[in-house]
């Protein structure tokens, strides 16, 4: 596992730090509402929750979960990005879905679910916000906007599965490598990623000449350039031009959950 | 009154279904009858009783994949449960029979007094999150033969019964095959004495040979929703 140094008072050890410092507790604070559901959050709600929420720093490589294993917090990211990954009996492995800034890891816990099905584990080095999951359970009893929040974003969550399910079975590497890179651009501050073909082959479910080949036609186009690590985006629109529809699907689902919810 | 078949309702304690049941009308489910479309608004919820509806994820507006199913174990209409008023995926009807009707406006009245069925209907839906996740992972890197036996399965089981229709185009669009690649499964499984198909029928032979024949994506998710149905309040009965 490849654990990056944790940035001082971000160590995943550490227990919860309550800066006591107003500084400290508006840095804090500034730092989480780089989630958009937090984000979304009425500012009393916000203001509540804000002394529960542990920062932590996510080490690429990191696993959060393994499948069937006990749910002790759910992450709410602001920089870092987590897969999902489904794993068959044999080891072998594909992304379902990604969670960052747009979401939470860790909706099971109070959908009744203890355990998840999937592995969680870090794709982008960063940080996210923890909640312990009695916490998080604490909150979706009392059935306030949190609890309305985190359904609409099971639904999105759901739909990018369903359709990452689909395209893994319909779309060619390209397609797929689009669709990826441009769901994790969107997740990220700039047009690096620091990021392996192997690792990519490992989230697409594919072999790595499959990623090599379909990363090298990209590349021809002038779309992304890569080197040992890194891979940049020179281009959003080559990318648009490339994906499929599923890039679109997923996007507009997350759209739409900080949009127009029903009410109960 | 008598318990329903369908299992969510059958969870809700008598008192509180009493108020829901004047809500809920029994209709029948055609083969091929479109519930829901992507990004369409919901009007109704579904809980089936022996019929059975395909979540299908659609690309290349042909080319489809079916990523769940519900049948008696559940609800059509998830987004409702989780506060979305438009659906996600297209609902198709697999199986023709009945299933009980709520308009989404009483069912939204309903689920928000009910804490039972909030109960039993956020289990479900994370049991559904497991199929959806399963049924990904086994159409990414099973062969034909082991998905088309668990589609079997997973099909009997919703309906209730070992004799279903069911026609090999069909089959191609639930499982992301090409029509050929649908009958040289079927014909493996036919050879092993697992199945019979005649006059758009099918039938399971030997529901055990052909669990055998399934990958383990079956019996996984098939425990996922035993699981899900007992509440962790419950103790399982003596």
């Amino acid at each position: 596992m490849n654990h990056r140094p944790a940035a001082s008072a971000l160590s995943p050890q550490s227990p919860s730090p309550r800066p006591g410092a107003d500084s400290a507790q508006r840095a804090a604070q500034a730092g989480a509402l780089q989630n958009h559901l937090l984000a979304a959050l009425p500012a009393a709600e916000y203001e509540r929750l804000l002394p529960d929420l542990e920062p932590v720093a996510l080490a690429l490589g990191e696993v959060l979960y393994e499948p069937g294993g006990r749910l002790q917090h759910a992450y709410f990211p602001t920089t870092a990005i987590i897969s999902l990954h489904y794993v068959m009996e044999n080891g072998a492995s594909a992304e379902i879905a990604g969670v960052g800034n747009e979401g939470m890891l860790g909706v099971s816990l109070f959908m009744g679910g203890n355990t998840t099905p999937s592995r969680a584990v870090v794709q982008t080095a960063g940080d996210a916000y923890r909640l312990t999951a009695r916490r998080l359970v604490e909150e979706f009893n009392g059935a306030g906007p949190l609890l309305r929040l985190l359904l609409r974003y099971s639904q999105a969550l759901i739909t990018q599965m369903a359709q990452t399910g689909a395209c893994n079975r319909h779309h060619s590497v390209a397609q797929q490598l689009s669709r990826w890179l441009l769901l994790t651009l969107d997740r990220l501050p700039s047009n690096d990623l620091v990021m392996t073909q192997e690792l990519i082959a490992s989230m697409l479910g594919v072999r790595r000449e499959s990623v090599t080949e379909a990363a090298g036609t990209l590349k021809q186009d002038g779309v992304i350039s890569y080197r040992r690590g890194h891979i940049s985006v020179l281009s959003r629109a080559g990318l648009h031009a490339h994906v499929c529809e599923c890039y679109a699907v997923v996007k507009t689902e997350f759209d739409r959950l900080l949009r127009d919810a029903v009410h109960h | 009154m008598t318990t329903p078949a369908n299992r969510i309702l059958a969870s809700v304690p008598a008192r509180e279904y009493r108020r829901l049941s004047p809500h809920l009308f029994p209709v029948s489910l055609k083969f091929g009858q479109v519930l829901y479309e992507p990004g369409k608004s919901i009007r109704q919820v579904y809980f089936p009783l022996n019929s059975l509806v395909s979540l299908l994820t659609a690309v290349d507006r042909r080319r489809t994949l079916e990523v769940g199913m519900v049948g008696q174990e559940g609800m059509a209409g998830m987004p409702f449960i989780l506060g979305m008023g438009v659906s996600g995926v297209r609902a198709l009807v697999q199986g023709a029979g009945t299933a009980l009707r709520m308009s989404a406006t009483a069912f939204r009245v309903e689920f928000d007094r009910t804490p039972a069925l909030q109960q039993a209907l956020y289990r479900y839906t994370y049991a559904l999150m497991a199929q959806i996740s399963q049924t990904a992972a086994c159409n990414r890197f099973h062969d034909a033969e082991a998905r088309l036996a668990r589609w079997l399965l997973m099909t009997a089981d919703r309906v209730g019964s070992d004799e279903f229709p069911v026609t090999h185009e069909f089959l191609a669009h639930m499982l992301g095959l090409r029509r050929v690649g649908v009958t040289e499964a079927a014909s493996a499984l036919k050879r092993r004495n697992l199945i019979a198909y005649q006059r758009g029928k099918l039938q399971i032979l030997d529901k055990r040979g052909l669990g055998r024949a399934s990958c383990s994506c079956y019996q996984i998710v098939k425990t996922v929703f035993e699981r899900s149905q007992r509440p962790r309040h419950q103790q399982p009965p003596a």
